[in-house]
């Protein structure tokens, strides 16, 4: 943490591979190619798919990333933020009645002060404790905000209506694209970028991470540490409210969806390295990509070949783990992690 | 050893460091842009108690890690009876016969002094690994570990837990599970920091009666230079990652580059 | 469980039920103690062994009672539980790796031999006897070379790698055996129909065991198997081996550093864990009568850490105090007409909480967040241990 390589030099790193990945960049490029080719507006749907299931992890794992890169504990809990982001929208839209644009301001700051108060009473205390303890502690507050969702409001699923003006499609030569779904990516695109400078840019994130290093140092200078920690975990949870608050409107939410989704989020940081926040970004897209687009593929090489066991139903979801599980055999610490954290 | 003035101190290693009983050939170990060992080398000859001083920061504990393959070295290597060790895993090392023990009280809290000094036995005895699954701890390395306990003076205290020994007991409890790997060579990182004068001494003598009882091979970090001057052959003085001079004690304490380097700093301080 | 008050079974002599050797230190000389240095009374050695025989003979009659919950069948259940929970904190509380994932590991024991019975195998007839020890033998061994093959990947990452990568693994199981590609595994249906062997007799909702012209309850049949894992773990835990392995989670570095090779130790704690864990999926499949793919997802795994953490996971009998108060407590509190049994008798207001207790879970959750930030690893059953010492102390202070 003590040096940050620009994004340019991170490439730059992870270009040095193999022979062997570069032929393997080379395979994935023409089966995609393929893939374009042979079903062109199932290809953009599951590339568009992709994109908007990509931005909503890297919404979630981007708050995870940064609870563990800079603070050292893992929190199970961000699952149960963003899906508790998704239901105050649906209850600012359905219970309320107030409109789309208020909601999507509500959710993430309502969000963002369930996030402070969890810091305040739990997480303060796991600094520089065990991170397994943090992990079994938020995943008790895990099982406690999903009860407490199913109190309020029940076991099924929830959703609110779409907004009219998103509610059309657009056309994209090939295909046609829910307008809500470029939505989606416009906003958490801005929203991440928006984060990601904050966190590596600005003095919060700086302070923050001189504080992990060497605490009293910077105290003794004069800032105060645990409001800024506050606020970045306020900033971590608000953003993966955010993504609940997206999601919901298109997908609905359940209680269950916080455990799934976390689990994929843990998957991506694993993928883009424990520690590195430019990781999380680069492997959240590409898991969303690889569960959209590894289907399409076959289903496309199912067609060239001819052979139609390729064509494997439902592979998608087991795409991630799949992902992860290469990336581990071939780069241990993850595409962009750091070496000795959390070791 | 075949050397112009032994009671010169120099720079050179005392033995080389192919041929000594613990041996360190041009080590350096670096974080990032520090330099924490840079380009030691060592030769310790059998038998001898060799004391490293040196202010803080000078290297000294980085350098016993990757003596003891805790930390691997950046560049140079390891040597233990003439083999070279430096791609050994740690784990393997006190089977190979060199042991350690730790600045602070590494032990394993939660059991008692006889188990920890047992679990070590059992470990000399059945190596780094055995599926030894069909026996009752009981019945393996617990006499051993009796014994050991006593050579450091630990019996009264065979059923406490470690955590709850004095802070002197836990020291001298790591120098018992160091013991316990059978070592030649014997590595102690501050043994005595922390002590009353009085367990100082104790401890002094401890690690004497070891030496001379059992003709390890010591190598020994200290602060206290009462202790370092009374019972050290030689002495080895780092500075910023450097040796800056290795000789009998009495050599070292009148060399002035060791005056300047540490023992003028700590006068400043008084 | 400890007869005596004063140290509670010193450090060696604690035979095991403290993973980190003993008890508050202390005098040794108490009334089962022998004095001899490090050599523990016969009854101090054999103190788990006799825990759990009486814990086998006692819980039926104990959860039938009107008391607690008025019926029995929970009881076999409690004890497969039991059995899972304690092979996950060979893991946890003993080698100091947090599995998140250890349902999938019950998930061989659940399939496999259910698989083999349902379609038969070549000579293996569809149903038969020798099947279904056939599909138990291969489970073991396909989960055992499975569990080493898992730890040997990712074992050397760290502990949390090792958490979230467990997490992961079974997730990705749980995809394929919901995805059902091969047919066999019943995909979100499970399987219901055909898994038993002949051997297997269920008569109104019972299950017994015929063998031999005898019929034996299930219940004495899990009890037994119970046993027998439970020494089995409980002798691997005390032997030099499990030694080792309680000295890697204690201090790994110093475990390293006194030639220990913690890798190994925690492969094979994986593959120990593996394979006792899918014995008991072998029993919880005859018990169900029948294989539902809950049994295999993350909520299964997590279910098992709150239970051994809540029942302390420093202790054996912590995880079967764990599974116990578990089971006892979702059987409680979500059964609306037990719940009010005990309580409007003795309360003379009648609060309506049986809605709110619907929601134990939130309560439950709330207690083990505060079980970890106070004392992870004392659990329910630290404190139940500390009873008779509290009890010894104020004696002995009114007598002084």
């Amino acid at each position: 943490m003590s040096e940050t390589p620009g994004t340019h030099s991170r490439l730059q790193r992870l270009s040095e591979l193999s022979p062997a990945a570069a032929l393997g960049l080379l395979a994935g490029v023409l089966l995609l190619g393929n893939a374009a080719v042979q079903e062109p507006g199932f290809f953009i749907d599951q590339a568009i798919g992709g994109l908007v299931y990509g931005m909503i992890l890297v919404m979630i794992s981007l708050g995870l990333a940064l609870v563990l890169g800079l603070m050292g504990v893992v929190n199970f809990a961000h699952g149960a933020l963003f899906m508790l982001g998704g239901y105050f929208t649906y209850a600012a839209m359905a219970s309320y009645g107030l409109p789309f644009w208020v909601a999507l301001l509500i959710a993430p700051v309502g969000v963002g002060v369930v996030g402070i108060v969890m810091e305040v009473i739990v997480l303060r205390r796991l600094y520089g404790k065990n991170p397994i303890i943090g992990l079994l502690a938020t995943f008790g507050l895990t099982l406690m905000i999903s009860e407490g969702v199913r109190f309020v409001w029940g076991a099924s699923a929830v959703q609110p209506d779409k907004p009219a003006f998103l509610t059309g499609g657009t056309d994209l030569l090939v295909t046609q694209v829910g307008t809500y779904r470029l939505f989606t990516v416009v906003v958490s695109a801005v929203s991440v970028a928006a984060v990601y400078y904050l966190i590596t840019n600005t003095d919060l994130g700086l302070t923050v991470r001189a504080g992990v290093q060497d605490g009293e140092m910077t105290e003794f200078v004069g800032v105060n540490l645990p409001i800024r920690f506050t606020a970045m975990f306020f900033l971590g949870s608000a953003i993966a409210g955010l993504g609940g608050a997206l999601r919901v409107v298109e997908q609905g939410m359940d209680p269950g969806v916080g455990q799934d989704l976390v689990l994929l989020a843990f998957v991506v940081v694993v993928i883009g390295g424990v520690g590195s926040i430019f990781g999380s970004v680069v492997a959240g897209l590409l898991v969303g990509w690889a569960q959209f687009l590894v289907p399409a593929v076959l289903s496309a090489l199912a067609i060239t070949t001819g052979i139609s066991s390729i064509d494997v139903n439902g592979i998608g979801v087991l795409v991630p783990f799949l992902v992860m599980i290469v990336v581990l055999l071939l780069r241990p610490r993850g595409l962009f992690g750091e070496e000795g954290l959390l070791e | 050893m075949s050397r112009p003035d032994e009671n010169e101190p120099a720079v050179d290693p005392v033995a080389s460091p192919a041929d000594a009983a613990l041996g360190v050939d041009a080590l350096t170990r670096t974080f990032g842009e520090v330099v924490a060992v840079d380009d030691v080398s060592l030769g310790v000859p059998e038998g001898e108690l060799r004391a490293i001083i040196g202010p803080n920061g000078a290297g000294k504990t980085t350098l016993f890690n990757c003596i003891m393959g805790t930390l691997s070295p950046t560049e140079g290597e390891v040597y233990l009876s003439g083999t070279a060790i430096t791609d050994e895993p740690e784990e393997r090392r006190p089977h190979m016969g060199m042991a350690r023990s730790f600045q602070s009280n590494q032990l394993f809290t939660d059991q008692t002094v006889l188990e920890n000094i047992r679990v070590v036995v059992q470990t000399t005895q059945q190596g780094a690994f055995s599926l030894d699954l069909f026996r009752s701890h009981y019945d393996v390395g617990r006499e051993r570990a009796i014994q050991i306990a006593e050579v450091v003076g630990l019996t009264g205290d065979l059923e406490a837990e470690a955590k709850n020994l004095p802070h002197g007991e836990q020291r001298r409890l790591g120098i018992a599970m160091a013991l316990a790997t059978d070592p030649d060579v014997l590595l102690l990182d501050e043994p005595t920091s922390g002590m009353s004068p009085g367990a100082t001494t104790q401890t002094a003598e401890l690690i004497e009666e070891i030496h001379d009882e059992r003709g390890l091979t010591v190598v020994l970090i200290e602060h206290d230079m009462d202790v370092v001057l009374s019972i050290s052959d030689r002495i080895t003085v780092l500075d910023r990652g450097n040796v800056i001079a290795t000789g009998p004690p009495d050599a070292v304490r009148e060399n002035q580059a060791v005056q300047d380097a540490y023992l003028g700093g700590m006068r400043e301080e008084l | 469980m400890s007869g005596h008050a004063d140290g509670q079974a010193s450090g060696g002599g604690s035979g095991g039920d403290r993973s980190g050797g003993g008890g508050p230190g202390g005098g040794s000389g108490g009334w089962f103690s022998s004095g001899t240095v490090g050599q523990p009374s016969l009854f101090e050695r054999y103190r788990i062994p006799l825990g759990l025989l009486v814990l086998v003979v006692v819980l039926r009659p104990a959860v039938a009672s009107d008391i607690l919950l008025g019926y029995d069948a929970i009881a076999s259940k409690m004890l497969i539980m039991m059995l899972f929970v304690a092979a996950f904190n060979l893991l946890f509380g003993y080698t100091g790796l947090l599995s998140f994932g250890h349902a999938m590991f019950l998930g061989f024991g659940l399939y496999i031999p259910a698989i083999l019975v349902q379609n038969g195998l070549w000579v293996l007839p569809a149903g038969g006897n020798v099947t279904f020890f056939v599909g138990v033998v291969l489970a073991v061994a396909a989960v055992a070379v499975y569990s080493y093959l898992l730890g040997k990947l990712i074992v050397g990452m760290g502990e949390i790698y090792f958490a979230l990568l467990t997490l992961a693994f079974a997730q990705a199981l749980y995809f394929i055996v919901l995805r059902d590609w091969w047919e066999l595994t019943g995909g979100s249906n499970g399987l219901s129909r055909g898994t038993l062997p002949d051997f297997v007799e269920q008569t109104r909702g019972a299950i017994s065991i015929e063998a031999f012209g005898l019929s034996v309850d299930w219940y004495w049949v899990v009890g037994v198997v119970f046993l027998l894992g439970m020494l089995a773990l409980w002798q691997l835990i005390r032997s030099p081996f499990g030694r080792s392995a309680i000295a890697v989670r204690e201090n790994e570095q110093l475990a390293r550093a006194m030639g220990i090779d913690t890798t190994r130790y925690k492969i094979w704690a994986v593959t120990f864990s593996g394979v006792f864990s899918a014995l008991a999926g072998v029993l919880l499949a005859i018990q169900n009568t029948g294989v539902a793919i809950e049994n295999l997802n993350v909520f299964t795994s997590g279910d098992t850490v709150l239970m051994a953490v809540l029942g302390g996971i420093s202790y054996f009998f912590g995880p079967i105090a764990g599974a116990f108060t578990w089971l006892f407590v979702e059987d409680f509190l979500t059964d609306f007409e037990l719940w009010q049994f005990p309580l409007s008798e003795v309360t003379l207001v009648t609060l309506d909480l049986g809605g709110v207790l619907a929601y134990w879970q939130f309560f439950l959750g709330a207690l083990f967040v505060v079980v970890v930030l106070t004392a992870p690893e004392e659990g329910i059953w630290g404190y139940v241990r500390s009873i008779p010492t509290w009890l010894y102390d104020r004696v002995t202070e009114g007598e002084q």
